[in-house]
């Protein structure tokens, strides 16, 4: 105890501050995609998934580098620059990693815990007991707040494919036209002159 | 003897001599010359000139020789300078006067240069705060042109902080600043090996009368220059082969049937030569900054494609260093049996890849079944002790056509296979150590925990919590939550300090209820609640898991900070293999699936320029508005948890 675990705290804060948190993250990236499209940036030096197992979401992932500058630049390119990973159009989202989203942490020095049974005659006791109803709210809150959230999510993404296949059919017809000469007849036939890029 | 006249009668003259080499034997190494009425040696940093360049490049001579038509050549490691290497240096700071060593494998990290390139030389001080590296002291840093502590891969185009053990060949040792008689580490350790292997000397001192050695082929040069820096190191010798330690094992014989090769060993030998040559050495990493010109531009001079032609004749003192010191890493313990293996077999290198001696062709032959040698012997070192010394006597035999003191060469293999060992021994224990921190952070954590709040009956809890805890740690979690939710013994439990682990969280459950269980907490995520941590609990038996979930319904277990445990049943959901995530669209579905085979080259930027940037935005829109509402919820909640926590009598 003592010094040790304030050292290995120490060490533990460090690599907190090198790390960065990932999350958005689609089903497909795996830990070497991740490697591989980070590796432009830093080094990397180690990948963990990870998932909040009360909620229904896609996994997270925490990405240890090399220096803590490198992961605040990570950070910022990722979030200046809509940095995708193995699918279009949703950008990942990268956080300074914190001391809570790490599994194997050590414990924090120089504290003590405590606990005590409350007796039902104490006034205390009531106060516990709302804390304890106000804690169960706000988890239900949350988890709505969450499914409503993912609601969203699912809408946008609805929107965009629909956007994505109108444009698409557009560029497609377009490309059709210029391709088997269409749009070439129907200049001649209007006496328009035609731009000559054709087809690249 | 004075030589090398060449147009403008520059004074020449060579130094020590180191070996020979070359096809036919008829090429000469040196480890020191002057030139122009400046002295060089080996690992000295230099100043060459092109013409054309504005500034002249920088480089470590790792390799000097005459060949047989008397033309002097330079093998001349680079530095770069940091403006020559811009693309590669990121957003890391340099200071004004820092160069990079070049490193790694590949064009541009070292060129066989006229010897009459050389304008100078030049004070590159290494201040590297790796262990081999001698600091330097304040004085040093004042007089140096440059400093020096990183490394360029050339190969892999990347600023490295640490290198490997050997770069083009030599010994980092050698490459970083020399060893003075008043640094420690090199010099006393030495000495103590001295006295270790001082009765094995004599020995060897015998043995090593033997003429029989190949000496003249370059992998016994190279060995000798690992044995005569070993020696160097431990002896006092300047170059007598003789006296020196046997420390060294081949290098005594080594340098005893090469006297070139003793003088090559730069001085390692004795402390006093060391010391000049350490001078040397460090003004020559000194004046390291400055040959560093465009990396492009390297090109222009003579250079050859560095492949594995290190020199290991510039097996560095360090090199030996490490030998003695038996802290070093491995590279310096492969080095060490390297020396020992070369004497025995003339294999000499424990890097059988590095052939330096691209000159000689048969010695390379020779390399080649030494090296195959080395190999295997490497290779079988890698298994355990004992089976190297068994492998070093096969190597031995082996060798014994080429080398006569097959015994003691032996030995010395196995002293070096000690030594080694004992490095690797040593870091392997250090290793565990960390490994045993991890897995065992719960138990420590909870006797640490449980003997700092409750001293009473803390041992009796102690023992069944250490238990409890190391049943468990074998199935993954997943599963064992799987397996406790079906059986009724997983619980969730809130209103947790966001920051306690695992383990202070069993420690509570031991506390409160008297039960043990294995607990984690859940990890936090972006959007977690920062007020409150949650933990999955799973009790030994059902009954354990209902009793506790029952009390804390009915009971309060006020935990510091004002904090009521709650808990319940808990209901963990399995994403299922793809769960839903939303956002990445296809336009065609089979494009798409071959685009999935290379899911790992599609991480990229969006640029501003397509419908793809358009909807990236949409999404960063949303996530923006999410981030806003969460922090708003939490906001909220925290204030409502402090109005009411502010009614609490006791904190």
């Amino acid at each position: 105890m003592g010094s040790s675990t304030e050292e290995e705290y120490a060490t533990f804060e460090e690599k907190v501050r090198r790390t960065v948190y990932l999350d958005n993250l689609s089903p497909q990236v795996t830990e070497s995609v991740l490697r591989t499209g980070l590796d432009q940036f830093a080094v990397v030096k180690s990948v963990k998934f990870f998932h909040n197992e009360t909620m229904n979401m896609p996994m997270c992932a925490l990405v240890e580098l090399d220096s803590a500058k490198k992961a605040n630049e990570v950070i910022s390119m990722v979030s200046e620059y809509a940095f995708m990973m193995a699918g279009m159009p949703r950008p990942v989202r990268a956080c300074p990693a914190e001391v809570e989203m790490f599994d194997d942490r050590p414990i924090k020095p120089g504290r003590k815990l405590f606990c005590q049974w409350l007796d039902p005659c104490d006034p205390d006791f009531q106060v516990a007991e709302e804390l304890k109803r106000l804690t169960r709210k706000h988890a239900a809150q949350a988890a709505f707040f969450l499914k409503q959230q993912l609601q969203e999510e699912e809408k946008l993404a609805m929107q965009q494919t629909e956007t994505l296949k109108a444009q698409f059919k557009k560029l497609k017809m377009i490309e059709g036209i210029m391709a088997d000469g269409t749009a070439h007849r129907l200049a001649q036939h209007y006496k328009m002159r035609q731009a000559d890029n054709r087809r690249l | 003897m004075a030589e090398g006249e060449k147009d403008e009668n520059i004074e020449f003259k060579w130094g020590k001599k180191r070996g020979v080499g070359g096809k036919k034997k008829d090429v000469q190494f040196y480890e020191s010359f002057t030139y122009d009425g400046v002295e060089y040696s080996l690992f000295d940093s230099v100043y060459l000139y092109k013409e054309g360049e504005p500034e002249p490049y920088i480089g470590k001579l790792i390799k000097i020789w005459e060949t047989a038509d008397k033309t002097k050549k330079l093998k001349v490691l680079w530095f770069f300078r940091p403006c020559e290497i811009l693309n590669f240096l990121s957003t890391n700071e340099t200071r004004d006067n820092e160069l990079f060593l070049a490193s790694g494998e590949g064009v541009g990290l070292a060129n066989i240069n006229p010897l009459e390139a050389l304008v100078g030389k030049c004070n590159v001080v290494c201040i590297s705060k790796d262990i081999r590296n001698p600091q330097p002291s304040d004085e040093e840093l004042q007089k140096a042109e440059y400093v020096f502590y990183r490394f360029f891969d050339v190969g892999h185009r990347k600023i490295l902080d640490k290198t490997d053990d050997k770069i083009a060949g030599n010994d980092v040792k050698l490459l970083f600043n020399k060893l003075d008689s008043q640094k420690l580490v090199g010099v006393s350790e030495l000495g103590l090996d001295k006295k270790d292997l001082s009765d094995k000397g004599v020995e060897r001192n015998g043995v090593l009368d033997h003429p029989e050695k190949n000496s003249q082929s370059m992998s016994e040069k190279e060995n000798c220059q690992l044995v005569d820096t070993l020696v160097r190191e431990t002896a006092d010798n300047k170059c007598s082969v003789v006296e020196k330690p046997t420390f060294s094992v081949g290098l005594e014989e080594a340098s005893k049937s090469h006297d070139g090769l003793s003088t090559m060993c730069n001085g390692k030998t004795t402390p006093s030569s060391k010391v000049e040559e350490n001078e040397d050495c460090k003004t020559s990493f000194g004046k390291q900054k400055s040959n560093v010109k465009s990396y492009a531009s390297r090109d222009g001079l003579e250079r050859e494609q560095l492949t594995k032609r290190c020199d290991t004749l510039k097996k560095s003192p360090s090199e030996e260093a490490t030998l003695r010191s038996k802290v070093d890493d491995e590279g310096g313990k492969r080095e060490v049996v390297r020396g020992s293996l070369g004497r025995a077999s003339n294999v000499g290198d424990v890097k059988p890849k590095r052939d330096s001696n691209g000159l000689v062709e048969d010695k390379q032959s020779n390399k080649e079944q030494l090296g195959g040698l080395r190999k295997k012997l490497n290779e079988k070192s890698r298994d355990g002790m004992q089976k190297r010394r068994l492998v070093c006597d096969n190597n031995d035999d082996d060798d014994m056509k080429n080398v006569a003191p097959s015994a003691i060469l032996s030995k010395d293999k196995r002293k070096l296979q000690r030594a080694k060992d004992s490095n690797a021994v040593e870091e392997v224990p250090s290793k565990k150590l960390k490994l045993d921190n991890k897995p065992t952070q719960l138990t420590p954590g909870k006797l640490h925990k449980e003997s700092s709040t409750k001293p009473s009956d803390v041992e009796q809890k102690i023992d069944s919590c250490a238990w409890e805890v190391t049943r468990r740690p074998d199935a993954p979690w997943e599963d064992r939550m799987k397996s406790a939710h079906e059986q009724g013994t997983l619980l969730l439990l809130q209103n947790l300090d966001p920051s306690l682990t695992s383990g202070e969280v069993e420690d509570i459950v031991w506390h409160g209820f008297k039960e043990s269980c294995f607990a984690k907490m859940l990890q936090a995520t972006a959007f977690s609640s920062p007020h409150s941590g949650q933990a999955f609990v799973i009790f030994k038996r059902r009954e354990a898991a209902e009793s506790v979930a029952k009390k804390l319904k009915e009971g309060c277990l006020l935990m510091s900070n004002g904090r009521p445990l709650v808990g319940s049943f808990g209901y963990p959901s399995f994403p299922e293999k793809k769960p839903t995530f939303y956002g990445h669209l296809v336009v065609d579905q089979h494009r798409m699936q071959r685009e999935m085979k290379d899911a790992i080259s599609t991480s990229h930027c969006s640029q501003p320029n397509n419908i793809e940037y358009d909807m990236a935005m949409e999404w960063c829109l949303l996530q923006e508005r999410a981030n806003y509402s969460w922090k708003k919820l939490y906001r909220q909640q925290g204030a409502e948890l402090r109005k009411v926590k502010a009614k609490l009598k006791a904190k």
